[in-house]
């Protein structure tokens, strides 16, 4: 087969299953009462059309990519991290702390929130690597349970005023909230065409660069891989999977802590007030871990992905006033995400079944 | 401090309310975890428990909703895990999609359609009928939390058993576990492993919907989407916590529910402790099993490692 | 069942009933390469037929055809004169063909009966399955205890199983794969002999398929060979002879010793034509090694304890001095596969130590082994020698990326070029550095392995069944590489279960049976027979 028609092909499946996904999720939008197409015309409103949105659903794309970033990471080295929700939770709390403890003029103090944000992801996502390299606790196991376990810490940790909680003349009537970023500490946001553009998009978008590049070029990328692929020949090959793993789940949370930061300092869009609330994390881990497993945990890829599901995101909050719920955009997402896996399923079998007839001396 | 927590751990084991949640919180674990056990001894890891639970739960809602009855409404349930699994075990071990990333993607999805439906929908529910064994449920402490639950908790002790029975001593169970075991070696000998591996799913979505469905009527009599709540992971964790063993998995849902249940009661009994650490505290003993325990067992040769015929 | 015991041994004139088995035509491409081609076969009750070819002739698919694993492209397959077709093993099964496969159909951690009971239909009675595998073990001699778990039996034991798992289905046509390749000499003789009363008393028939060709004329009554996909004689066993057989086979005179090595040949003449080794050729094992600067490689009381306690290797000891092959012989599965996991850094040592050129190298620390010199062939490279999904270039630098990196920057061009010139040097077969390795044969994939280990230039190669699954091209390929090896001074320990490929390679031979080391022999003191004795268990 020509590279030509076996990109068309591919083409050609990946439309087949997004317009599938899209189609079904129309069916449950009809079946429930309402109407498809208006809810079709809200998202593209809500995400790009409308004044602002563009600029609202970058504002949600990058910590979305910086999430997936992390995952792409983690899955190299063949290990399965779905704790980003948590990692992310901690990587802000961390954030907001010490941005409060050492203070500091604007930028230096944004530093100080990105750098220990990363921190916070990596220590969280490390608890899961000590359990997984030093106890043999399942990673897909831990991951997941220390997202509750983050949850609660963090609304612990609103409540006590030497940890999170603002002071009393800060937090107004809320009982659970941080204090809030000052001005000159926060993400810059130039207007741009009407729309307010994080600059974090520069940050992510050579993120997402530097991720392809070390995994495609470093001698640490390579044995990343290797280990990935095949454990064993990489353990010989002398990649110990304790070191290279626990540092891939660490970075992998790190990139979700930073993902937090970015969105505590960037504030404004959804993720609350320049503050920490409970559920700051607002599902933003969950979708970033969608957007790698759409991006088929490839970091340029992440890049597009990561845009759709902003997209779907900011365009849920028109969807409401077409009188469907908007919780109808989780259900598209999912679709999406499941229709996604088919194609590469059926190909990949489609050339294994090729390759294994081709290889006579292994029948 | 101390002596108040001490104080507060015998008001609640004396609290006859503990057992009767914790058997409650139990009966929900154990009908998922009973599923997931045999969907694991044939080599397959199914995070989407957690879906299937919800959906099940839904699905119960949704069929009480329509036909007024708790009976059809638990069948619903079944039927609600099953539609789960079969999306799970069709992308997974036919198409042969990544187990994860469809178990996850599930539960996302249902998460949301569950949320979705329920706005749209709002079915009603109410509770099932309780079922009281005589004498024994007169047992101090024990009685009522055993003897004296919703009828459909009482479906457990023919479940449990039989799944026990399906995987021991019947054909279908023996090539469950070559296939969890060897499939290579379960295919040379004629067996369709992902035939059986696709099976094993299905039970267990037949099995956490009907938990799911259970839960719904046993406790809350109204569905909200958080009525699993990360639920179903610490089902998977009681099956690995149980060295994939029937009674070891039992013996781990027993302890996490009671995990789930002692935080319930100290909030219910009006101790002021720390909310956020009791919330915690079910998933906290959940990875301090695991890490105390998982190295100890064998889990099955092949779990998790998908099957394709002539490839490794 | 039909009575055709006058049958056994009659070269021609065919019984009254029609053959159990005709295969007429069968054809098998897998993609551009003719597996099978217009292949025929007959099989008649009471007989044994042996197919004997080279690795890759197209035996094993043409088995795969009669069992169900592979869909033949063309052809027909009549079984008892019946036209049939053969979907899946089931619908072999219930056509009464059973195979007793190469790499065991076994899963270790059921027990014998459950074994046995798999695959089959119906409602599963332990009890009557029991009852079975006693009456199948007493009628045939083959003793074995049903409740017993199949991974904790001897290689020889699992076969048993295997065996009794196919007569339980009281099959007409039975398929051996390379049935010996697992058991001791002596052992082999045995399962000879319960062939024979199969076929003779109860008019089975029986196919032996085999690359060796002693094996083929010992116990066959007639004989089928291959080569590339074809038969291309066909003979009854009186009148074959060792010479005719391996010229059909190979398609041309045979003389090199690693050929006859490879068909079983190995004791036919044995002066002369060994190369003189480099190495000091010291018979004398007696005599310990002198000056430490000698001996490369020195394992010392090794023992590796399994899952549950299992003893994997238990006080191995093994010198090994620059120059010089030594063979570790023994039926697999009694400690070979740890003993070269302990040398990949796979498997850490419970007691004992390994020293590389006299320093002490922590096994299982990952890639010590391989950085203190120690290179090796694995015996399955999928599982720790290669990464499939890597292409051939990534696969040729994964022990030392650093050979075409900067400052932690692999250097894609130099990359190529090395991967370039290692695939022109070792003649890998591949559409270049950049192909996937999984897109690669077999032989070309253990090229892949080759190449990266002799290219580190090490000071110990371990060499774990490296012919296995090879074509006689490739065979004499790397045993001349690894002959090579030794030549320039490195210290070569050579892991086979092939014992023709040891007595023809090894300077010296230590013989492995459970995980310890049950005798040494210099290469002048060992043969077929002290060898075989020593594999099945008798210490020396």
């Amino acid at each position: 087969m020509t590279r030509g028609a076996r990109l068309t092909e591919w083409v050609a499946m990946y439309v087949a299953s997004i317009v599938a996904a899209l189609v079904l999720a129309s069916v449950i939008i009809e079946a429930t009462g309402g109407d498809w197409w208006p809810v079709m015309e809200a998202l593209v409103d809500g995400s790009i059309m409308a004044p602002g949105r563009w600029g609202e659903t970058l504002g949600v794309a990058v910590p979305l990519l910086l999430v997936a970033l992390g995952t792409v990471i983690s899955a190299k080295a063949g290990l399965i991290n779905i704790g980003q929700e948590g990692q992310l939770l901690i990587g802000a709390a961390f954030a907001v702390y010490f941005s409060f403890l050492i203070g500091g003029p604007g930028p230096l103090n944004l530093v100080i929130i990105m750098l220990f944000g990363a921190l916070g992801g990596a220590v969280w996502a490390s608890v899961a690597g000590l359990l997984r390299f030093w106890r043999g606790v399942p990673e897909v196991l831990s991951t997941l349970l220390l997202v509750t376990v983050s949850a609660q810490a963090i609304g612990y940790g609103l409540k006590q005023d030497w940890l999170l909680l603002a002071p009393g003349g800060d937090r107004g009537n809320r009982n659970q909230v941080s204090s809030q970023l000052a001005d000159d500490n926060r993400i810059p946001r130039p207007d741009i065409f009407g729309n307010e553009f994080p600059i974090t998009v520069y940050l992510a978008l050579a993120m997402a660069l530097m991720v392809a590049y070390v995994l495609a070029r470093t001698v640490w990328g390579f044995r990343l891989r290797m280990l990935g692929h095949n454990a064993r020949a990489a353990q010989r090959a002398g990649v110990s999977s304790t070191a290279y793993g626990a540092s891939a789940l660490a970075i992998g949370g790190a990139f979700a802590g930073l993902a937090g930061a970015a969105m505590f300092a960037g504030g404004g869009f959804s993720f609350g007030n320049f503050q920490l609330v409970p559920g700051f994390s607002d599902n933003i881990g969950w979708t970033g871990l969608l957007v790698a497993l759409v991006a088929r945990e490839r970091a340029l890829p992440a890049v597009v992905a990561a845009f759709v599901f902003a997209g779907l995101r900011t365009g849920a909050g028109f969807v409401n006033s077409t009188g469907v719920e908007s919780r109808i955009t989780d259900v598209v997402q999912g679709l999406l995400v499941l229709a996604l896996l088919v194609p590469p399923a059926v190909i990949f079998l489609r050339d294994r079944r090729r390759a294994r007839a081709a290889a006579t001396e292994r029948v | 401090m101390l002596i108040d927590f001490f104080s507060a751990v015998g008001d609640v084991l004396s609290s006859e309310s503990t057992y009767i949640n914790g058997a409650l919180f139990a009966a929900l674990l154990a009908f998922a975890a009973t599923g997931e056990w045999v969907a694991e001894k044939s080599g397959t890891l199914n995070i989407s428990v957690e879906a299937m639970l919800l959906s099940g739960a839904f699905a119960g809602a949704l069929g009480y909703h329509f036909t007024d009855s708790v009976a059809v409404a638990i069948v619903f349930g079944a039927i609600g895990g099953l539609l789960i699994s079969i999306v799970q075990a069709e992308m997974s071990h036919r198409l042969t999609a990544d187990q994860f990333v469809v178990g996850l993607t599930l539960n996302i999805l249902v998460f949301g359609l569950a949320g979705f439906l329920d706005r749209e929908i709002d079915p009603q529910a109410t509770f099932a009928s309780k079922l009281e064994i005589p004498i024994l449920v007169d047992i101090p402490l024990f009685g009522e939390a055993l003897f004296g639950e919703p009828w459909p908790f009482y479906l457990l002790y023919g479940l449990v058993p039989f799944s026990w029975w399906l995987v021991f001593r019947t054909r279908w169970g023996l090539e469950l576990r070559a296939a969890g075991e060897n499939p290579q070696s379960a295919d040379v000998s004629g067996i369709d492993v992902n035939r059986r591996r696709r099976q094993s799913i299905y039970y267990a979505g037949l099995t956490s919907g009907l938990g799911g469905a259970f839960f719904l009527f046993a406790r809350l009599a109204a569905f909200d989407d958080s009525i699993i709540g990360g639920r179903g992971f610490i089902a998977i964790a009681a099956v690995i916590f149980g060295g994939w063993t029937l009674w070891g998995t039992m013996g781990g849902c027993i302890l996490f529910a009671g995990a789930l249940s002692f935080q319930l009661s100290l909030q219910g009994l009006g101790y002021e402790l720390n909310a956020e650490l009791l919330q915690a505290l079910p998933f906290l003993v959940t990875i301090g099993a695991m890490a105390i325990f998982a190295k100890r067992v064998r889990p099955p040769a092949a779990l998790a490692r998908p099957f394709i015929r002539g490839l490794k | 069942m039909i009575d055709s015991t006058t049958e056994v041994t009659g070269a021609g004139g065919n019984g009254p009933s029609a053959p159990a088995v005709e295969l007429t035509g069968i054809t098998k491409r897998f993609g551009g390469i003719v597996a099978c081609d217009q292949v025929d076969l007959t099989l008649h009750r009471g007989r044994i037929h042996g197919i004997l070819g080279e690795n890759g002739a197209g035996k094993s698919t043409l088995m795969k055809v009669l069992i169900g694993l592979v869909l033949p492209d063309a052809g027909a397959i009549r079984i008892d004169g019946e036209p049939r077709t053969i979907h899946d093993p089931l619908d072999a099964a219930s056509l009464g063909i059973a195979m007793v496969h190469q790499h065991f159909s076994l899963v270790d951690q059921l027990t014998v009966w459950e074994n046995v009971a798999l695959g089959e239909a119906g409602r599963l009675s332990s009890a009557e399955v029991r009852h079975r595998v006693t009456a199948i073990s007493e009628q045939y001699g083959l003793e074995i205890e049903p409740e017993a778990r199949v991974g904790d039996l001897t290689a020889g034991l699992r076969q048993r199983v295997e065996i009794i798992k196919c007569l339980r289905r009281d099959p007409h046509i039975l398929v051996f794969d390379e049935p010996t390749s697992v058991l001791t000499p002596e052992e082999s003789e045995q399962l000879f002999s319960t062939l024979r009363e199969v076929v003779a008393t109860e008019g089975r028939a029986v196919v032996l398929v085999s690359h060796k060709l002693d094996e083929v004329l010992h116990a066959t009554d007639e004989i089928t060979i291959m080569r590339q996909g074809r038969v291309v004689a066909r003979q009854p066993t009186q009148e074959a002879d060792a010479r005719s057989l391996a010229r059909a086979m190979v398609g041309r005179e045979v003389s090199l010793r690693s050929e006859r090595a490879a068909f079983g040949l190995a004791e036919v003449d044995d002066a002369g034509l060994e190369p003189e080794p480099v190495s000091p050729a010291e018979p004398e094992t007696a005599s310990p090694a002198t000056g430490p600067a000698e001996s490369v490689l020195r394992i010392e009381g090794a023992a590796v304890r399994g899952r549950g306690g299992a003893v994997l290797l238990d006080d191995f000891s093994v010198e090994l001095r620059a120059g010089e092959i030594v063979g570790v012989a023994g039926v697999e599965g009694n400690g070979q596969r740890t003993l070269g996991d302990v040398l990949s850094s796979l498997v850490p040592l419970n007691a004992g130590r390994v020293v590389v050129n006299g320093v002490d190298v922590p096994a299982g620390s990952p890639g010590a082994m391989a950085k203190a010199g120690v290179a090796v062939i694995p015996e399955d490279r999928h599982d720790s020698g290669v990464v499939l999904d890597m292409t051939v270039a990534e696969n040729l630098l994964m022990v030392n990326p650093n050979r075409v990196a900067r400052h932690g920057v692999m250097d894609k061009r130099r990359m190529v070029e090395t991967a370039q010139q290692l695939i022109e040097e070792f003649d890998i077969g591949c559409s270049g550095p950049d192909a996937p390795l999984w897109s690669l044969s077999g032989g070309n994939q253990q090229r892949v392995v080759l190449a990266r280990e002799l290219v580190a230039e090490p000071h110990v190669l371990v060499a774990a069944q490296p012919t296995r699954g090879l074509d006689v091209g490739a065979i004499e390929y790397m045993t001349d590489r690894l002959r090579q090896t030794a030549a320039d001074g490195v210290a070569v320990l050579l892991i086979s279960s092939e014992l023709e490929e040891i007595l023809e390679l090894a300077d010296r031979i230590v013989v492995m049976s459970r995980g310890r080391i049950v005798g040494e022999l210099s290469r002048a003191d060992a043969n077929l027979e002290t060898l075989g004795l020593l594999m099945g268990g008798s210490e020396a």
